[in-house]
């Protein structure tokens, strides 16, 4: 761990000053007579003497030379004053009445392009955050992460809504809770916020927030060190456990053993649980039934991707600390040209502020929209050739079969649910889709999907496969 | 130049001034020591354009003069021998010959033109006991950075806080600060003199006792004492606040034997890994103060210290080396620990020494 200093200001401002009155003129005068010097003096004397100095300024007649230390500035003094003077007398056309040598700091020197021209000075106007420092060690919590910060929109309302119910009596309202949602669609910021608030409502439970993979790699661990026992001890000590990212524990056998074991501790004891996964636990694959259905015992709830309205309040909010560069109309040309996901949202927002900061200017619409183009994912396009792939993968049977005239039930069904997805999902007319799919009548469309609407109804299993397959098109 | 002086002073000087030759190869004079004969002493000077040092010893001086010759090979002849009788010191042609009563030597100089001159510093100026200031940046220089990618923190930190000298240094994973109490300072808002730098400093001031004038501006401070001055150049930059991450508040406060923990570390550091990690648990309830390291390869190893123990039950891996360093500041019999809660830092201080203060960061894994 380091010790970490919040402010590293190394530039006196009088330097900063100083230099920037220098021209490439005068840059370039002390480099001819760097040249002049060199052929002077012997290597060895040029390199100790002469390498780190620079022209920092001409006052009428008084030439300001920067040296790297007392050292140098006492022999260029002694030794080199009068060759120096010469020189620059040639160079500057006598226009010389006196040499001057001041310390400058080693790295504060103006470097010099290829052209010989000075090259601008990259100055840090700003601390950088370090976000990542403030994360509480105990608790893994981030304290960035919070309600306040927390934009609560339609799209995540009955998330929001579960999680104060979970704040205000932990482990006894949604117990487990789980939540799902797309990536960047803030079920961190939501979980997180969760953890930092019951710390503050109830600061005698203890709170422990942690990746699937770091859970999965702490139980290796101590497998590895027979060390099994602590494991389970560290864990069942917590009153409230976040684990993030579950989905990636498809697979993991001993890992999922662990935390069924871990989960009844914490359910009898009434302690709180919550999950977040990028999928429903009903397609997250490799997961033991037994895990599942306690997943399913509490309250699953999904976060969908925000509306125009959301994206302009999240906008608004994280554009708060740039009210110089962002205006309202920027605001809605970004959350109208990207869409759902949050984090491509607040990325965009960056370039767009960091373009503006560096013009100095707020950004025309125009300049908005040119910058987003490159941003923006482009919004996806499927071919019914695409469709007819993943839905034919989806029941394993062979795509050629689909366009063929069989009545074969299994496939009739694929078709059918192809015929669906293309209408309800891409608005494809009706014609096109017989067209597409080997010359059938559009009446045979509308009545394959009138069926499978009816089937949704009531058949459990044609809902979860056009849930998954929903997933899969995204 | 032809002069005589006595063997023992002069073999310091050299062995001194060797130390503080340029040994880099851009400018070769560098490397050697400028012997300036006049008046009724010999000045012994060498710099490496970051450190200088004149050191002035008495002499008879025959004929005046100037030479350099190399400094290793000046101090390591000298040290070979006695101290008690006296030497010359002739200029013959290019180079100097050295008589004593039994060895004859000569050795070859070169042209001292290019010598640089040492700088003399013209700034503010006060002086204090020699032995406080040597005792203030040994015990905190060893904190220091070794890297210079921050010259800032490969360095010690001199500054005045009302009547007391501070000196403090870190490495960004520990942090030492030692005060001392002077009197009739001026005001020093913080000076930056690089680790390299004081340390030479220091090793050659150390044993010796009087008085310290010590000379300083914003880029170069200077040391006279006695026969010997000693010139540095100073680090324009700003040393990290680091009163900000000296926690005021303590979760648990342990006071154990100063031996009996360092009896414990010895033993630890048989069974660390190639982190050095050891792990501090405290069990207040059950009255325990433990130790514990553990290298998956070697074995595991736990020390129960005795302890007089408060506040609340805690645990914190640090790193063995940090710990064991902070022993040199601390002359104590007892030493005060205290920490500040699981994996945060920890706080070493002799106890009834509230001028030594060790902080350690804790280790993450």
């Amino acid at each position: 761990m380091l010790i970490t200093f919040g402010k590293f200001s190394t530039l006196t401002e009088t330097y900063y000053n100083a230099l920037t009155m220098i021209n490439t003129d005068t840059a370039s005068v002390w480099n001819t007579c760097l040249k002049e010097i060199e052929l002077e003096v012997s290597k060895a004397n040029f390199s100790t003497w002469f390498r780190h100095t620079s022209l920092v300024k001409e006052d009428a007649g008084i030439i300001t030379v920067g040296v790297p230390n007392e050292f140098v500035r006492d022999w260029l003094l002694n030794k080199y004053n009068k060759l120096i003077t010469k020189v620059l007398l040639n160079a500057l056309e006598n226009n010389v009445r006196g040499v001057e040598y001041v310390i400058v700091k080693h790295d504060m020197k103006p470097k010099t392009d290829e052209n010989g021209g000075l090259s601008m000075m990259s100055t840090p106007s700003r601390e950088l955050p370090l976000a990542d420092l403030y994360i509480n060690k105990e608790d893994n919590l981030n304290p960035r992460y919070t309600f306040d910060s927390f934009i609560v929109g339609p799209f995540n309302e009955l998330g929001y809504a579960a999680a104060q119910a979970i704040i205000a009596r932990p482990g006894q309202s949604y117990n487990p809770f789980f939540i799902y949602g797309n990536t960047g669609l803030g079920k961190t910021h939501l979980i997180q916020a969760i953890g930092n608030t019951i710390k503050i409502k109830h600061p005698a439970k203890k709170v422990h927030y942690i990746t699937l993979e770091k859970f999965a790699m702490d139980y290796i661990n101590a497998v590895h060190n027979n060390k099994a026992n602590t494991f389970k001890e560290k864990y069942r000590k917590y009153d409230v456990l976040i684990i993030d990212d579950i989905q990636f524990i498809s697979k993991m056998e001993k890992t999922q053993e662990e935390l069924f074991h871990l989960f009844n501790a914490f359910y009898e004891n009434g302690k709180q649980i919550v999950f977040s996964s990028d999928k429903h636990p009903n397609y997250i694959t490799g997961l033991e039934a037994r895990l599942h259905s306690r997943f399913s015992q509490g309250m699953i709830v999904d976060i969908s991707e925000p509306d125009f309205e959301s994206r302009v309040a999240i906008l608004r909010a994280k554009a708060a600390n740039h009210q110089n560069f962002i205006t309202p109309e920027i605001i809605s040309a970004i959350a109208e040209s990207v869409e759902g996901n949050i984090r491509e949202l607040e990325g965009s927002l960056n370039s767009v502020v960091c373009h503006a900061e560096l013009k100095g200017r707020v950004p025309s619409i125009a300049d908005v929209k040119n910058l987003l183009k490159n941003n923006v994912r482009p919004k996806k396009n499927v071919s019914v050739a695409e469709v007819v792939k993943i839905v034919a993968g989806f029941y394993s049977i062979e795509e050629n079969l689909i366009y063929d005239k069989t009545r074969r039930k299994e496939i009739v069904k694929a078709r059918q649910m192809i015929m669906y997805i293309l209408r309800e999902m891409f608005n494809v007319s009706y014609p096109l889709i017989g067209q597409k799919l080997g010359g059938k009548d559009h009446t045979t469309v509308i009545h394959s999907c009138e069926k499978i609407k009816n089937d949704l109804k009531h058949d459990p299993t044609i809902v979860s496969e056009l849930e998954q397959l929903k997933i899969m098109f995204k | 130049m032809n002069i005589e002086c006595s063997v023992e002073k002069l073999k310091r000087a050299a062995q001194t001034g060797e130390r503080m030759t340029g040994k880099n190869l851009t400018l070769p004079i560098l490397s050697s020591l400028l012997l300036v004969a006049s008046g009724k002493s010999l000045k012994v000077r060498a710099t490496n354009l970051s450190l200088g040092i004149e050191v002035e010893i008495p002499a008879k001086v025959t004929t005046e003069g100037v030479l350099a010759v190399r400094g290793d090979t000046l101090s390591q002849f000298l040290s070979s021998l006695d101290g008690n009788q006296m030497i010359t010191l002739k200029e013959v042609g290019d180079t100097l010959s050295l008589a004593t009563k039994e060895s004859r030597a000569t050795i070859k100089t070169f042209p001292y033109e290019d010598f640089p001159t040492i700088p003399v510093v013209d700034g503010e100026s006060f002086k204090l006991p020699l032995e406080k200031f040597v005792s203030a940046v040994k015990a905190v220089s060893y904190s220091g950075s070794t890297s210079d990618i921050k010259p800032e923190i490969a360095s010690v930190y001199l500054y005045t806080d009302s009547s007391d000298l501070v000196a403090v240094a870190t490495d960004s994973f520990r942090l030492a600060e030692k005060r001392v109490r002077i009197s009739n300072v001026p005001d020093i808002s913080g000076i930056i003199v690089p680790n390299k730098n004081i340390n030479e400093i220091i090793r050659s001031l150390d044993g010796m006792s009087g008085e310290l004038s010590v000379v300083f501006t914003k880029n170069q401070i200077s040391f006279s004492f006695d026969d010997t001055y000693i010139t540095s150049r100073l680090i324009d930059g700003v040393f990290p606040d680091y009163k900000q991450i000296i926690p005021k508040t303590k979760t648990t406060s342990v006071v154990v034997l100063r031996s009996e923990l360092q009896g414990a570390l010895k033993a630890a550091t048989v069974f660390t890994d190639k982190f050095n990690q050891i792990t501090f648990t405290v069990d207040v309830a059950r009255k325990h103060f433990s130790i514990n390291a553990k290298n998956t390869d070697i074995g595991e190893h736990t020390t129960d210290i005795p302890a007089a123990l408060s506040g609340e039950d805690v645990t914190v891996s640090l790193n063995e080396r940090y710990v064991i360093d902070c022993f040199q500041s601390i002359t104590a019999d007892s030493i005060s620990i205290d920490f500040l809660g699981n994996s945060k830092p920890v706080i070493f201080k002799g106890i009834s020494d509230q001028t030594f203060t060790y902080l350690a960061m804790p280790m993450n894994r």
